[in-house]
């Protein structure tokens, strides 16, 4: 073909629904992610405990043919809300292990090497492409976290009759108790992806935002002889708004919904944060 | 080591103490040591106005020691210290690797075990200046509070003195001990969160280790070195109090030694990966 035939043509072929742009992105990530064999096998491992759960859950409701390990007559297991409160404390600590392999890498390769414009000259917005990054961590970890979770839920009712209607309250504390880790899990971790520049120094910061926020919140608290200081402590803000759903009656320093809007505060600065990075190239002349 | 070794150590700390204290990227340190010294400036703040008021929640020198004991173990030395050390040492060899810029030391005629001690060296400075003084600006911020009769007599008659320089002495040995870990981490391994959290974990679980694995921790000895003891909680579930021990502390001199020998072996354990350290950009 002459070569003065090679000009430029739009494309013509279908082009991805606009409302699920940002899944391209998960897309092309979810690639990279399962490319470190580290990381796909620490994926696989946080299934582990889900299905040492699940046979619990079958050999529980099977206990007859298991009598002969045991002289106990009730049942190996309680089903009820310390069992969820323990897996669900379980699998967010995987999920934040996993989130500090993956999270630091997703946005500062990008800002570093100027790769955001290639983004964004495309038919997709800032939010787009936050949305579509923040999906990356939100789909993986939902994996590990509320959906087994829900399964976990879904099996014991029906292995056992009425004790769905009876521990409802359960399943809404595995979702809402899932989801806000992840929020601020995602957001955190993108935000401290997007300003510093060092993807490992971001997996390193997000370990000690975690680990500070908590040790420096029980310092104000003995210093200042308060409880205000659980307010920086993000996996006490969170453990308060599961517990409400799986113990009741512990005492809390705070009331669900004050932990929750403390969590939803902390993931609306991240965004902040975020947004603040991602923008695309300013043309100065 | 003869004088031109000693010449290239003082080089390399030239050079490094200026990376280190005045890097943009290290800020986060000064606010990680600066961070108790605000609480405690508050809380002082706080007792003097109430004071004023005529109302006093009546917080007594001894108390006062006892909530900076705790407060100096279980988030300073633990947490601040830790994450500190982290911050500084790791970024000695694996920040100039990110930076592109450590073959500019391996190709000046000296050997790598000077430019390690040097980076050691600097980064131990930096570390035990910048935590040593948020210590006794933290113990200056505790005791302003009080009048000065009660300084005095806590100072000159409550062995003061002598815990203000233990706890300024754990500081920098703290500095030393995780310094010389982070260092060794930072060759060894590219990603620091496995390492981080392997020590801080470690570090976290020595109450309940068999007493030989305690031995083998920063954290014990320093504990050893803290001149008041915290007790273990009353408040804590009976199967975990089941397991934590508080281990009888070593004297002043055997913790030191230890420290010490702990130290100098995990450098001497990186001065023989150092000098097969090889540099491939392309996969940091």
């Amino acid at each position: 073909m002459a070569v003065y035939k090679r000009s430029y043509r739009g494309y013509s072929g279908a082009l991805t629904p606009a409302w699920s742009r940002f899944l391209v992105l998960y897309r092309f990530a979810r690639r990279t992610m399962f490319r470190s064999r580290f990381q796909t096998g620490f994926f696989t491992l946080c299934f582990f405990f889900p299905l040492l759960c699940l046979l619990g859950i079958y050999a529980n409701a099977h206990l007859s043919a298991f009598s002969f390990l045991t002289k106990r007559s009730g049942p190996l297991l309680k089903m009820d809300g310390s069992f969820f409160y323990i897996f669900t404390s379980v699998q967010c600590t995987l999920a934040f292990l996993l989130t500090a392999f993956l999270g630091p890498g997703l946005v500062s390769p990008d800002l570093a090497n100027g790769a955001l414009t290639l983004y964004l000259c495309r038919p997709l917005a800032r939010t787009e492409y936050v949305l579509g990054k923040l999906s990356v961590l939100v789909i993986t970890l939902s994996w590990i976290t509320w959906v087994p979770g829900a399964v976990l839920f879904f099996t014991q009712s029906a292995m056992e009759k009425g004790w769905m209607a009876a521990n409802f309250n359960l399943l809404i504390g595995v979702l809402v108790g899932s989801f806000l880790w992840i929020l601020v899990l995602s957001l955190l971790s993108l935000a401290l992806s997007a300003w510093v520049k060092w993807r490992v120094v971001a997996g390193a910061l997000l370990l000690a935002v975690f680990f500070m926020g908590g040790g420096f919140g029980n310092a104000i608290n003995a210093v200042l002889q308060t409880q205000q200081g659980y307010l920086i402590d993000i996996a006490r803000l969170i453990s308060i708004v599961e517990v409400s759903f799986f113990r009741d009656g512990t005492p809390q320093p705070f009331s669900p919904l004050e932990a929750s809007l403390a969590l939803l505060a902390i993931a609306g600065c991240c965004l902040w944060l975020l947004m603040r990075k991602v923008r695309p190239n300013e043309v100065i002349e | 080591m003869n004088l031109l070794r000693w010449q290239q150590v003082l080089g390399v700390i030239r050079l490094e103490i200026r990376k280190t204290f005045f890097a943009k990227r290290g800020f986060w340190i000064y606010l990680l040591a600066l961070a108790p010294v605000g609480l405690f400036l508050l809380h002082t703040i706080i007792e003097i106005q109430l004071r004023h008021m005529g109302r006093t929640r009546d917080a007594s020198i001894g108390q006062m020691s006892f909530i900076y004991a705790g407060i100096f173990q279980f988030f300073y030395l633990r947490l601040a210290i830790f994450f500190g050390c982290l911050g500084i040492f790791m970024n000695l060899f694996r920040g100039e690797m990110l930076d592109k810029s450590l073959h500019f030391y391996l190709l000046t005629p000296m050997r790598r075990e000077v430019l390690l001690v040097g980076k050691y060296l600097a980064g131990l400075i930096a570390a035990s200046v910048i935590f040593s003084i948020s210590t006794a600006l933290q113990l200056a911020a505790v005791l302003a509070q009080f009048d000065s009769a009660t300084i005095s007599h806590f100072l000159y008659q409550s062995h003061g003195l002598s815990q203000i320089a233990s706890y300024l002495g754990v500081t920098i040995l703290a500095c030393l001990g995780y310094g010389s870990v982070f260092l060794a981490a930072g060759m060894l391994f590219r990603n620091p969160i496995i390492p981080a959290a392997v020590v801080l974990v470690w570090e976290a679980a020595n109450p309940v280790l068999p007493s030989i694995l305690k031995k083998i921790s920063v954290i014990y000895y320093l504990k050893s070195l803290c001149p008041v003891s915290i007790p273990v909680d009353p408040g804590m579930p009976s199967l975990l109090a089941l397991l934590v021990s508080n281990a009888e502390p070593v004297a002043g001199y055997l913790a030191v030694t230890g420290l010490l020998l702990l130290s100098a072996l995990i450098l001497v354990a990186s001065m023989k990966r150092v000098r097969r350290l090889e540099i491939n950009y392309t996969t940091e």
